[in-house]
């Protein structure tokens, strides 16, 4: 056996990072871009990579705050809320004339507190994070609304698009990519997500303070939320309240798709990563074959409702 | 006569019921008694409909019946009352007695006349006042079980299988049901009567059954019997052989409690626990050791009392961590609820409380985690194919081997055991009481909870009868005899009296 272990070690270090479940995947999105490739002209091309690559990154860097939160047994409906307040509350800085350095800092602090109310509330009240929530999520929602009154911000000074720029946003995604897969990986927080999401009371019971750590899940979660929201401010050169709409929805189906368990205790980054670009890809390659829009939703929720069905015939098994 | 002929029943790893055969008169109030484990419920099971999978025979009249569902059950005749009750509490009393059932006029509408009507009467029978339109949530435990009584006899049942059905009942309610269980009798209904409390039996049955271990132990009539009798069939007498040797050695103070009281779990509990010790907490489910249990391990707060711990009074733990980091471990009664993670490794399973240890910096020592895992899974001869198999694949005996090694690892100094051989196989049941064993030579204390008697007896230092959250009576090694702790344990009232410990 313990020869077996020697060797065992490189194949379970790779496999750490590509948990056998996430192989498919990359078939998926392997077979996906030749599909693409041989029936759209000029898909394969570097110019055309380079676009799906900017697009998936901001709902990419909300899908890996997700993933801690679906891993650790959770749920997050309001990242998309949380975006959009941050940028538009936290906007209100631009218009007051504050450095640049000021304005990102209060959007990413709006960003911590939104993610901090939804784990106070949902690790003191007996109700699912789902339904909480829902709820913050119109609150967060309604309050943007309500304080801009549906305006844009706009002009906005040339310096906020630096963040969205050319490489830059996938630059910033492959370093959130970076920190939390070896978070999840190798850290103690990391381990305990995973213990939390795999039995609560096991995790309690064994020591690990479920509560602080469910809390904080949540604030990574906002503050990835807030800074998705500083790149797609960067890209899009100003801000409006509807920003990050249905954000929720395309985190969860990048997880989800990604091989993570709806139920929590297992999945990767690594995995998350590749629904994004899988998602990505389906959606330009979608739109280079001009497919009515409309179909676009109906292809994620088909997509997340497949993976779903497959994470629980897992759970049927038993 | 209703014959049960040469019934058996498996599970994985576990012979619920072996080759067991006895029969129930007509109109007779026939008591199941037996330990737990004994094969009570798997025979309600089979007998309602539960479990259609099974060998042997049930004969009705000398014709066999074999029922595929409990609904197929309940058409012919057999209705149960389980000790969980399955009422539902938004619905009214007429529509819960009909429910899956209901009259119905032209049109699939209800006639509602008709149920009001039925209800009333069979209402009227029992003696009871309670209110057909009345919203079942509302009504007392006892009156729920009435509701439920009234759905067997609406379906013309024959036959009552009733468990545990005094299980929280007041004494004034228990007087009740035994009046309505002699007024079902007298109308020519048989009952099936399932409890642990040997009074109530002798006070309602006509004859009695005992299971122990799976078997039939015999079936008697009360009035050639007596209490003493039955206890001894439930207890048996084939316990020397299954333990390991135990010399009692004691050393110093490890941990002191006193007048631990959680409000509706347990009251004025107090008892010492001192190196190398085991100490084994008997009691019927319920009796609220596991309650004890998890609010000593700061898992639930306490109303009072004083804990001592190494000899200095401490607070009481607020979080189980508070209670790890000081030497107090915990293992749970429910291994995959409150024990293991089944999607985890057995590596991440084990270290997870050591995390901060072999973690400086956030960042776990991979390599430091392997060895620690590995000298334990050795040293338990655990079985598997190496560290990062999930644990779920494992047997239930290793499963218990991997919660036992993630407690050890914690260094703590004293273990509260809760059922810690629940469903794992005889063997692997010796190897646990070996490493308890093995434990208290190293000098650690160990809190043993156990609803298996023998068990409790075999290998404790010393024994405490917890029933209805208070500690009756003291044992010692020596004085513990199975018939005398069990007397005290299915006592219905405190027999003993005053609060021994």
């Amino acid at each position: 056996m313990n020869d077996l272990a020697g060797k065992g070690t490189i194949i379970t270090g790779f496999r750490n990072v590509f948990k056998v479940r996430e192989a498919p995947i990359l078939i998926y999105v392997v077979i996906m871009i030749a599909v693409f490739s041989f029936t759209i002209d000029r898909f394969f091309s570097m110019k055309n990579f380079e676009i799906i690559s900017r697009q998936i990154t901001t709902i990419g860097i909300v899908s890996v705050g997700m993933t801690l939160v679906i891993l650790s047994g959770g749920f997050d409906l309001s990242v998309g809320a949380i975006l959009s307040f941050a940028i538009n509350i936290g906007g209100l800085g631009i218009v007051f004339g504050w450095p640049i350095w000021m304005v990102y800092t209060f959007m990413l602090v709006l960003g911590i507190i939104l993610g901090w109310i939804n784990g106070f509330l949902i690790t003191r009240l007996a109700v699912p994070a789902l339904i909480i929530t829902l709820g913050t999520m119109n609150i967060y929602r309604g309050i943007t609304m309500v304080i801009t009154k549906g305006v844009y911000i706009t002009p906005i000074p040339s310096v906020y698009s630096f963040i969205g720029s050319g490489y830059v946003p996938f630059l910033f995604y492959a370093a959130v990519l970076g920190i939390f897969t070896f978070v999840t990986l190798k850290t103690r927080f990391g381990r305990n997500i995973f213990a939390i999401g795999g039995a609560e009371e096991s995790a309690l019971y064994s020591g690990v303070p479920v509560r602080r750590y469910k809390t904080l899940v949540y604030i990574i979660s906002g503050f990835l939320s807030a800074l998705s929201g500083l790149i797609l401010v960067g890209k899009s050169g100003f801000v409006q309240p509807q920003a990050g709409l249905g954000y929720e929805l395309n985190a969860i189906a990048a997880v989800v798709i990604g091989g993570t368990s709806i139920f929590g205790g297992s999945g990767t980054i690594a995995g998350t990563f590749l629904g994004s670009v899988m998602l990505g890809i389906i959606l330009a390659g979608l739109t280079m074959l001009a497919v009515n829009p409309y179909w676009q939703g109906l292809i994620t929720g088909v997509l997340i409702v497949f993976a779903i069905t497959l994470d629980s015939l897992r759970y049927l098994k038993r | 006569m209703i014959t049960i002929e040469k019934v058996s029943k498996s599970f994985p790893g576990v012979k619920a019921l072996d080759d067991v055969s006895f029969a129930i008169q007509y109109g007779e109030v026939h008591g199941l008694v037996g330990e737990n484990g004994a094969g009570k419920s798997t025979l309600i099971k089979i007998l309602s409909g539960v479990y259609p999978q099974y060998e042997g025979k049930i004969l009705f009249d000398g014709s066999v019946h074999h029922f595929y569902s409990p609904h197929e059950a309940q058409t012919g005749g057999i209705a149960t009352i389980f000790q969980e009750l399955t009422v539902i509490r938004d619905l009214s009393v007429a529509e819960n007695i009909f429910l899956g059932r209901e009259p119905t006029r032209s049109l699939g509408l209800l006639d509602w006349n008709v149920m009001r009507e039925k209800s009333r009467e069979v209402l009227q029978f029992l003696d009871t006042s309670l209110d057909p339109k009345e919203t079942v949530g509302n009504l007392s435990v006892a009156n729920q079980q009435i509701v439920e009584i009234c759905k067997a006899l609406v379906l013309n049942s024959r036959i009552i299988i009733m468990d545990e059905p005094t299980s929280s009942l007041t004494e004034h309610e228990v007087d009740q049901l035994f009046i309505t269980i002699r007024r079902l009798k007298e109308k020519g209904i048989t009952i099936l009567y399932v409890s642990h409390k040997i009074e109530e039996i002798f006070k309602i049955c006509d004859s009695i059954t005992v299971f122990r271990d799976g078997n039939h132990i015999g079936t008697v009539e009360k009035e050639k019997t007596s209490t003493d009798e039955v206890i001894s069939m439930m207890v048996g007498r084939s316990m020397n052989m299954m333990f390991p040797p135990r010399t009692t050695r004691q050393g110093g103070l490890l941990l002191s409690v006193r007048d631990l009281s959680r409000n509706g779990e347990f009251e004025h509990v107090s008892f010492d626990l001192r190196e190398g010790e085991i100490i084994g907490f008997a009691g019927l489910i319920g009796a609220g050791r596991t309650e004890l249990a998890r609010a000593l391990f700061g898992a639930t707060a306490l109303d009072e009392g004083e804990i001592e711990l190494y000899g200095n009074p401490i607070d009481h733990f607020a979080h189980p961590n508070r209670a790890l980091s000081r030497g107090v471990a915990y293992l749970s009664e429910d291994r995959k609820g409150e024990g293991l993670m089944l999607e985890l490794s057995i590596r991440e399973n084990m270290s997870l409380p050591i995390l901060k240890r072999i973690s400086p910096y956030f960042f776990v020592k991979g390599n430091r985690e392997r060895e620690l895992v590995q000298s334990y899974v050795s040293k338990f001869k655990i079985r598997m194919t190496s560290v990062d198999q999930i644990v779920e694949s494992l047997s239930g005996g290793n499963q218990q081997k991997v919660i036992i090694s993630k407690l050890l690892l914690t260094e703590s100094k004293v273990f509260i055991f809760d059922e810690p051989t629940r469903g794992i196989d005889v063997g692997a049941k010796y190897e646990i009481y070996k490493i308890m064993n093995d434990l208290t030579l190293e000098g650690k204390g160990i809190i043993f909870i156990s609803s298996e008697l023998p068990e409790v007896l075999g290998i404790s230092d010393r024994i405490f009868c917890m029933r209805e959250g208070k500690l009756v009576q003291e044992f010692t090694r020596d004085e513990a005899e199975p018939e005398k702790v069990m007397k005290v344990l299915a006592a219905g009232e405190n027999l003993v009296g005053g609060d021994a410990a």
